[in-house]
């Protein structure tokens, strides 16, 4: 594996499909939006308010008054639908830069390189997967400053981050950003459409809903045991799709079978 | 330089080329012929090491199709049938992002690529977006794209085919330039012109190989030998003295132009333009009558068609 030709190929498709709209409204519009418009109307009517104490949500936390507790469910709700992002940004991308490309007849040139396909592979992989994780941890830093600024009235001291978003940010993002990608090389192999791939990789958030409604149910108490739980999952799932992918991307198939 | 024995590749069933068995030298510009679908692309692809033979073998540069595939790759170019250019990139990023694939160091790529520009006359456009570019100049960086690494073997699939003449000339020359540098070239075309002027060798197929030589032997071989001569005062004198040279199977008169069949002409025609003068007529011009080559293909595949 030489490093330099990976990363050649991740900066070109960096570069190039840096210009779609879609890309675009991954990159930009959606971070601003879970770092600006979300916990703005999540944290900000309970800030004012009194809240009633029969309608706190089951994962609310013990030991705090009742609107520390609300907030902080709510916070909690934030730093999960942040997973949302890498489920969704790399698959816009690796449906440019797999299926577009294919289209586009971009493919051939590059495979008559001298690179290997684990090269390729992991170029474009890359390619997809650290503008996803650079958004995201961006967009999380924008949301943590403002979730801080709105709270520290009520509670004191920085409520963010805390082990879940930190978790949440450094373990659980990257691994469905992995996932994201696996799941697009996976569909570009079989469809010839930017749009449609985009739209099929949408199966990479069922892990992060399935997740989120876990939590919204009052099913899991988020303690070490089921954060790590989660991970080993998402590891898991993550070598089998890797596996996957890297089984679809044989060069001598791509010209043939990519229909 | 290139080697295939029984090259022979079949897609769900359909034999797409079947069982080509030919060698192309060193430095040599070769010429695969074809009509759609024959299979030539197929046999770029395979040479290449982008798609796998069923069957046969094939060696480039000495290496063997399949089994050193990375080594091949370090020494050829290829020019796909279309072009693939990154759109959103410029013409210069576009060659530099393939050059550094290669591993060319720096200062070489840079030499390269601003002589290739200059070459296909699109330095001054090298910032902008490919994108943006016309079909012939995405054609020319394409062509750029398969040279930034000095490949040793070139296959170029149909180079002229979306160039105006002018490119088409600017290509044909660049091709004749690198046939200098002991580059061995294959060429993959429609264009029969193109390949008389610019190949040593061409082969003919059709799924299997027809046939394969020189242009000049094909058409001596395969073509009906007519010669076009005009003639300023052509009269029945001088048509007269045509018809008796040893050799002349058949002449057809149109205008003031003779059309002169015969077995050999390049025996022939010195004898015929010989009576012609003898006999006070003045000629304007000696041409080859039927177009040569494209006689002769015509003839082949249109035999061969199953
Ligand atoms: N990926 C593929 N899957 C199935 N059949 C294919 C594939 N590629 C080529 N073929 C078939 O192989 C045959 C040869 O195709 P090829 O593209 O090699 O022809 P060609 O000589 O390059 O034609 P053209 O002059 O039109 O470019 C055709 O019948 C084509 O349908
Ligand atoms: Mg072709």
């Amino acid at each position: 594996m030489r490093f330099d030709r990976v990363w050649e190929i991740a900066k070109k498709d960096m570069a190039s499909v840096r210009r779609h709209r879609y890309v675009l409204y991954g990159l930009v519009v959606m971070p601003l939006i879970f770092a600006i418009v979300v916990p703005m109307i999540t944290i900000l009517p309970f800030l004012s308010a009194e809240v009633a104490g029969d309608n706190l949500p089951p994962f609310a936390p013990p030991g705090f008054s009742v609107k520390q507790a609300t907030i902080l469910a709510m916070v909690s709700l934030l730093s999960l639908i942040f997973m949302f992002i890498p489920a969704f940004v790399p698959s816009v991308i690796a449906s440019y830069t797999f299926v577009g490309e294919k289209i586009n007849k971009q493919l051939e040139p590059l495979l008559a390189t001298p690179t290997t396909d684990s090269e390729l592979l992991l170029g474009k992989a890359l390619g997809a997967f650290l503008p996803a994780v650079g958004v995201t941890f961006a967009s999380f830093t924008g949301m943590v400053i403002l979730v801080d600024l709105l709270t520290l009235p009520i509670f004191g001291y920085p409520v963010l981050p805390d082990l879940l978003s930190l978790v949440i940010l450094f373990v659980y993002c990257p691994l469905i950003a992995i996932l994201s990608v696996s799941v697009s090389v996976f569909i570009s192999s079989k469809v010839n459409d930017v749009r449609a791939a985009t739209q099929l990789s949408g199966v990479s958030v069922l892990p992060v809903l399935g997740f989120y409604f876990l939590f919204l149910g009052g099913l899991l108490k988020l303690d070490w045991v089921e954060l790590a739980l989660f991970a080993a999952l998402l590891v898991l799932i993550d070598a089998g799709l890797f596996y996957l992918s890297k089984m679809t991307f044989q060069r001598e198939e791509i010209l043939t079978k990519w229909k | 330089m290139i080697r295939l024995e029984g090259l022979t590749r079949r897609f769900n069933g359909r034999t797409a080329v079947d069982g080509l068995t030919f060698r192309v030298r060193e430095g040599e510009i070769f010429g695969l012929l074809g009509p759609n679908g024959a299979g030539k692309t197929t046999t770029v692809r395979m040479l290449c090491c982008l798609i796998r033979p069923s069957e046969g073998r094939a060696f480039v540069g000495g290496y063997e199709v399949g089994r050193e595939a990375m080594k091949i790759r370090e020494i050829v170019g290829l020019l796909p049938e279309s072009p693939g250019l990154y759109g959103e990139l410029s013409a210069y990023r576009n060659l530099d992002f393939y050059a550094r694939l290669y591993g060319v160091p720096k200062q070489r790529r840079e030499e390269n690529i601003e002589r290739f520009l200059k070459m296909m006359d699109l330095w001054d456009r090298r910032n902008d977006p490919v994108g943006s570019f016309s079909k012939g100049m995405q054609q020319k960086i394409a062509i750029a794209r398969s040279m930034v690494h000095d490949p040793k073997v070139l296959f170029l699939d149909e180079p002229t085919a979306a160039l105006a003449p002018d490119s088409a000339k600017v290509v044909r020359d660049f091709i004749l330039e690198l046939k200098h540098e002991k580059r061995t070239i294959f060429i993959c075309t429609h264009n029969l012109y193109e390949a008389e002027r610019i190949c040593d060798r061409v082969a003919i197929i059709n799924t299997k190989l027809i046939t394969l030589g020189s242009p000049s032997q094909l058409q001596r071989e395969f073509g009906s030998g007519k010669t076009e001569v005009q003639i300023k005062n052509l009269g029945s004198r001088i048509l007269h003295a045509v018809k008796k040279v040893k050799g002349v199977l058949k002449v057809e008169v149109s205008g003031n132009k003779l059309l002169i069949q015969s077995k050999d002409p390049e025996t022939v025609n010195p004898r015929v333009v010989e009576a012609i003068v003898k006999n006070g007529g003045k000629i304007l011009y000696v041409t080859r009558g039927a177009h040569g080559l494209e006689e002769a293909y015509l003839k082949l595949v249109g035999k061969n068609e199953v």
